[in-house]
């Protein structure tokens, strides 16, 4: 599909300037008509809401045009990094993100290696199939299932627990607002630790066999092997994958947090489980403050992007292969 | 690989295969006790204790759930956003796709980068909100289909896989006097079923799993998909007592003389039914499927 399919007689010469572009344009109309409507359709979408930028820097009002609102320069900002709400938020955010990263990334990177280990190929298969399921529900299914296992009432958990001496009360595991962090780690983890091994196994198939051969007649055990073989060889795919994540960081999962707090309605969750992204949704679209929301968004973006390109920084300088 | 299995060898062997085993229990086991409360009668739900199968068998729970209108109501609705979703997002994207693998497509650069950049900036929620007002699909069916016809993202891996294709089978149809559609159509579409599966596959998992667009943009109740009335059975305690009572209120003459003996329907097994059928679709498509998944990430992850 490379290359100009029309074949020019070679004495003829390309009309230059636009009416030649118009020219060449109209000429291959079809094919342009084939693109267009995707073109149309990206610009009306994901072109005209980026004046939710401006936004931040506006005070809008209802019936205001949009992105042409009165500039109100910092003013959010300046309100943002003084309201203890945005405070609370921010540091829930922070938190959860990181436990995520420091719980949900490294699971993935160990269970691709221990999947490796494994020399029946059927079980192989089957584990790895069963492990991707949780990945293709909604968290509305995944939290459904969560709360039923969680639950006070007769609860998987809760049952298993009492039944084994251990406690003789059952814990109200959703109901509790600082066990909020660790049940949506916990959560995340069952949702995703099998669709995250993809990148890593898929990192580790391409792992010249001939590496362990070598290894094996230098006298290297299995676990030498394991880690100086498969973890070394998938550790660029692992910076990679460390960076985007940290790019990532002030996104903690709308999904999942909308659905396990039942929408923000639980007021005792709220303390713990509002992120920056449940905030701006809160505020601006049932609070009515949708410029000062748009500031919020602005602001974790920016810090987003600062973070990964911070992060590809530190990979790059360390000699590592970066984005 | 010949290697003599050493003590520590069949004691990694065997812990390894305990971690596996017990991430698969984890795994499957919520689906499975789900299911199992689903099958089972609810008032013996009540007593608790089920684990893996149902003590007490029924079908109840589901008739229940599909003579409620909400229910049967919102299924259709998931299942015509996910066909029509899939029918029209892999024209749009595939078409764009197409015109993009043209390196004589007029115009190339400017769309490629018109194309990345909305992949690292957004305007957010709370514009995109306004735009959708703005457009009149409040409140509408198309809600669900229009903002999503084109997914870059989907658009970038059909558009690896049509640079693939040998230039040979486009240009003798153009020399035999062809235009752009009908290559389109009649060419490069039949050969490209293995991307059009996986990307039908990725909108499909998609739409069938929207909640929030439903929930911030629709309010009329008969355009709910199944996973908005599974979130209210959930997060609102009212809206499942309502149901379940709305499902005794249903039971019919051959059911008098079991309410006659108490028994009620219970929420537990009406949330459980509900979710079951809920992930139905999801479930039987997988095994069969999941590798064209797993294919399309890797292409993804490599271009990316």
């Amino acid at each position: 599909m490379n290359g100009n399919i029309a074949i020019q007689p070679t004495a003829v010469r390309k009309k230059g300037g636009i009416s030649g572009f118009l020219h060449e344009f109209l000429k291959q109309f079809d094919l342009q008509l084939l693109v267009i409507p995707g073109i149309i359709h990206i610009i009306i979408f994901s072109y005209i809401p980026m004046y939710g930028i401006l936004m931040a820097f506006q005070e809008f009002r209802l019936g205001d045009f949009p992105g042409m609102s009165e500039w109100v320069g910092f003013k959010h900002f300046n309100y943002l990094f003084t309201d203890p709400n945005f405070g609370l938020v921010l540091r829930n955010t922070i938190v959860i993100s990181l436990l995520k990263l420091l719980f949900c990334f490294p699971a993935p990177i160990l269970f691709a290696i221990l999947i490796n280990e494994i020399t029946n190929m059927r079980f192989k298969k089957t584990v790895q199939t069963v492990s991707y399921l949780p990945h293709f529900i909604s968290w509305v299914v995944a939290g459904t299932l969560m709360f039923d296992f969680f639950s006070v009432d007769n609860g998987a958990i809760n049952s298993a627990l009492i039944a084994l001496g251990i406690i003789d009360r059952p814990i109200h595991f959703f109901g509790v607002g600082e066990y909020f962090w660790g049940m949506a780690v916990i959560t995340d983890l069952w949702k995703s630790l099998g669709w995250n091994t993809i990148i890593f196994i898929s990192a580790i198939t391409s792992i010249d066999p001939d590496l362990y051969e070598a290894a094996e007649i230098d006298g290297a055990g299995r676990y030498a092997k394991m880690w100086h073989i498969t973890f070394k060889s998938i550790l660029p795919t692992i910076i990679l994958l460390l960076i985007f994540n940290v790019g990532n960081l002030l996104n903690a999962n709308f999904d999942q947090i909308m659905v396990l707090t039942k929408q923000m309605t639980n007021p005792k969750l709220r303390e713990f489980a509002d992120v920056i992204d449940t905030y701006v949704y809160r505020v601006g679209i049932s609070g009515n403050r949708p410029s000062y929301a748009s500031a919020a968004g602005l602001f974790k973006s920016v810090i987003n992007i600062m973070l990964l390109l911070a992060a590809n920084k530190v990979a790059s300088k360390s000699g590592h292969e970066v984005l | 690989m010949k290697r003599k299995k050493s003590l520590g060898d069949w004691i990694f062997d065997i812990v390894n295969t305990l971690i596996m085993l017990i991430i698969v229990f984890v795994t499957l086991y919520p689906f499975i006790n789900s299911l199992a409360i689903s099958l089972n009668d609810a008032d013996d739900t009540i007593r608790g204790g089920i684990t893996f199968y149902p003590r007490v068998f029924t079908w109840r729970n589901y008739e229940l759930i599909f003579q409620n209108k909400l229910v049967y109501g919102a299924y259709i609705i998931s299942i015509g956003r996910t066909i029509i979703g899939i029918i029209t997002g892999l024209l749009f994207t595939a078409a764009l796709a197409f015109g993009m693998a043209h390196s004589n497509l007029k115009g190339r650069r400017f769309y490629t980068i018109l194309c990345i950049i909305p992949m690292y900036f957004g305007g957010g929620l709370i514009p995109y909100y306004f735009l959708i007002r703005a457009l009149g699909l409040m409140n509408s069916f198309w809600v669900y289909i229009v903002p999503s016809l084109v997914g870059i993202w989907n658009m970038l891996l059909m558009r690896t896989y049509f640079l693939g294709i040998p230039i040979a089978l486009e240009e003798s149809a153009r020399i035999d006097g062809a235009n752009y559609f009908t290559v389109f159509f009649k060419i490069i579409l039949p050969v490209s079923v293995p991307i059009l599966a996986t990307i039908a596959l990725f909108i499909g998992v998609g739409q069938w799993n929207s909640w929030f667009d439903a929930y911030i943009f629709i309010t009329d109740q008969s355009l709910k998909p199944i996973q908005s009335v599974l979130l209210s059975i959930i997060s609102e305690a009212q809206f499942a007592q309502r149901m379940a009572q709305a499902a005794s209120g249903q039971a019919g003459p051959i059911d008098a003389g079991r309410v006659g003996k108490g028994m009620t329907i219970n929420v537990r097994s009406l949330t459980m039914a509900t979710m079951m059928v809920t992930v139905l679709p999801i479930v039987m498509v997988y095994p069969f499927l999941q590798r064209y998944f797993i294919k399309g990430v890797m292409i993804g992850s490599l271009k990316g």
